[in-house]
């Protein structure tokens, strides 16, 4: 059946009266010989002028799949556009094989290899629709969990408190160790770099104003909701995603449950109750990273102290802990939006996931944004 | 033909697991080249342990798995890469993968591995595809095929690189008869025109009838190969789980199930 011995190719190529030529094929022709003949016949018969080419395939010992492929090309005449192409001398075996793809198979199932381009007008109408679309959903999804939330909370039985035990630790005790790192170390960086710049007035000790009010109203809320959205909101996406790619939203929905309330609440409320106190915590170790560069500059404790506590008003602290909770609400029902939004195929979970955090972060700041007019308006 | 069958893969004293756990051992078999074998058990056997064990994705405990003269065992390197050359494999999910369409599935393995020009790998894809039949499908995403067309999407392309060998784990579980009768068709045809070697490893009793030339048996409680031979040798064993097995008997005291 096939000889072992030798797994070379033999080809010859001869061109005979005007106008005619005959290709001689002996030995193995595999995938790797068929490259090298390829190269051969690809440099000499290519733009020859033939009009007629014979294939002698009578000593061929082997044939596999890429060596049909060689046949077939010179057959089609694809490498001869003009001339008539004749394969001779295989044997039965190989020659049904050879008739079970033919050039009307090739034309009809090879792929178009024009690349589908939209026009400009509907590539933004697509865009547009998109975005409507999403802002749609949003919505809905926004007055679904509002219009769950307090009956679900109220329902001792379906609350399911332990989900949001399980949650308020994973998204809240184990972050402490990142939340704290990442918080004292902005402190200290801030501080640093601004008592640079007071020095100049002689002002060093603002320093500690200044790390007050940046941390309280600003930096320690937005820093354990960028936290939050990539620790948690990530992971609500993921685990929903998951749920939601083996069925088992599915499956909830056959009980007869909702997956807002089953799922979505809970981890809105752990987030809802974990924010406030991940703010002030990440306020509290911001400031002392403020604190301990003035005590590095030689001020003393009692007058960092005064400094702090004359600068920050009741409001200042109150103004951060609403921001934490907004935060926490829109970090947590994004998370859990693009959880359940989650699509068909390998990737879909990945994706929704990069979208939690993306969507998390942008609405994060655009918050941050209207807060800050918002309280400015109000004077407060 | 010659009178004395080729072997083409030989299995002697093979013990398999995990760790410290045996799964199977005292595993003897030959396939000779050419032929449908079948591996054959019930749920939790061992069978698509075995598979991967013969296939070089897990090293087994003891033993030899002679392929051609060659031990793939302790084979390494450049020896075993040639080795594992001759094997196509489905597995039984289809493992395709999902972000390139299935022409671009096929072609995979000869983009990486042979040094074709473009057009001749898409030419030998394309017939690769046609050959199971899926020939309207070439442009389609994986996620856009029924079960059926996945398992034959990955048969061929496993045949992308012509081995000498294929493996198929479980190729007509999930499908419906007709599909999987359409399967049965194309193993048989593979086999004789093109003689393949398939190993496959399966618990579907129809499709084994009709396709395998030999079956060997497994047992979970004996850990080993309790029956070898042609499925209707198979099917009057005197052995009683294998007759059970062959006659759709239940096991009722083995599961506790009194009723």
């Amino acid at each position: 059946m096939i000889a072992a011995a030798q797994n070379e190719l033999d080809s010859d190529l001869q061109f005979g009266p005007p106008g005619s030529a005959r290709v001689t094929l002996r030995g193995h022709l595999n995938a790797r010989t068929a490259a090298a003949c390829w190269n051969d016949l690809d440099e000499r018969l290519r733009g020859a002028k033939i009009q007629k080419l014979e294939v002698d395939a009578d000593g061929l010992e082997f044939c596999d799949g890429g060596g049909l492929a060689l046949l077939r090309y010179l057959s089609m005449g694809l490498m001869t556009p003009e001339a008539t192409v004749s394969v001779h001398g295989l044997s039965t075996g190989l020659e049904q094989l050879f008739q079970g793809f033919t050039l009307d198979d090739y034309k009809a199932l090879r792929p178009s290899s024009s690349v589908k381009c939209h026009p400009l007008p509907e590539e933004v109408g697509n865009g547009v629709r998109q975005a409507a679309s999403d802002l749609r959903e949003q919505v809905e999804f926004l007055g679904s969990v509002a219009r769950n939330l307090l009956p679900t909370i109220m329902d001792r039985k379906r609350m399911r408190w332990v989900e949001v035990r399980r949650v308020f630790e994973a998204a809240g005790a184990n972050a402490v160790p990142i939340v704290s790192l990442v918080s004292i170390l902005v402190g200290l960086i801030i501080a640093f770099e601004s008592t640079q710049t007071l020095a100049k007035f002689g002002a060093q000790i603002y320093v500690v104003n200044m790390i007050g009010i940046i941390m309280v109203r600003e930096l320690g809320p937005l820093l354990a909701a960028v936290l939050l959205a990539g620790r948690s909101g990530s992971a609500f996406a993921a685990e929903l995603g998951t749920m939601k790619v083996n069925e088992e939203l599915d499956a909830l929905q056959t009980f007869g449950l909702d997956p807002i309330r089953f799922l979505v609440v809970q981890r809105i409320v752990a987030a809802l109750l974990l924010t406030p106190l991940l703010a002030i915590y990440a306020t509290f170790l911001g400031v002392t990273g403020g604190v301990l560069v003035a005590f590095s500059l030689g001020f003393k404790w009692s007058l960092i102290f005064h400094q702090l506590t004359a600068s920050l008003r009741l409001t200042d602290i109150a103004f951060g802990v609403t921001k934490g909770v907004a935060f926490g609400a829109i970090v947590s029902a994004v998370g859990c939006l693009r959880g359940l939004q989650t699509q068909e195929g390998p990737s879909a979970v990945g994706v929704s996931t990069t979208r939690a955090v993306v969507t998390s972060i942008v609405l994060i700041v655009i918050a941050d944004a209207v807060f800050s007019i918002l309280f400015f308006a109000l004077k407060l | 033909m010659s009178d004395t069958p080729e072997i083409i893969i030989s299995v002697r004293n093979l013990k398999v697991g995990y760790g410290d756990s045996v799964i199977l051992q005292n595993i003897n078999f030959e396939v000779e080249c050419g032929e449908v074998f079948v591996i054959l058990g019930g749920s939790g056997s061992g069978k698509s342990t075995l598979l991967k064990n013969l296939i070089g994705l897990y090293q087994p405990l003891e033993g030899e798995i002679w392929i051609e003269g060659t031990n793939l065992v302790t084979a390494a390197g450049d020896e075993r890469r040639s080795l594992l050359r001759k094997f196509g494999v489905a597995y039984q999910s289809g493992a395709l993968f999902g972000s390139m369409t299935v022409l671009e599935n096929v072609r995979l393995p000869l983009d990486e591995l042979t040094a074709l020009p473009e057009p001749l790998k898409e030419l030998t894809a394309l017939a690769k595809l046609k050959l199971v039949g899926l020939g309207a499908a070439v442009q389609k995403m994986p996620a856009e095929l029924s079960g059926g067309m996945q398992k034959r999407a990955a048969i061929a392309r496993a045949m992308a690189l012509d081995p000498r060998i294929l493996f198929l784990d479980e190729p007509s579980a999930g499908l419906d008869p007709v599909t999987s009768a359409d399967l049965d068709l194309l193993i048989t045809e593979l086999a004789h025109h093109f003689g393949i070697t398939f190993v496959i490893v399966t618990h579907e009793l129809a499709s084994i009838n009709k396709i395998a030339d030999r079956v060997i048996m497994l047992d979970n409680r004996a850990r080993t190969i309790v029956a070898e031979g042609q499925p209707a040798q198979l099917r009057d064993s005197s052995d009683p789980w294998v007759h059970r097995f062959f006659n759709r008997e239940p096991d009722a005291v083995a599961s506790g199930l009194h009723l």
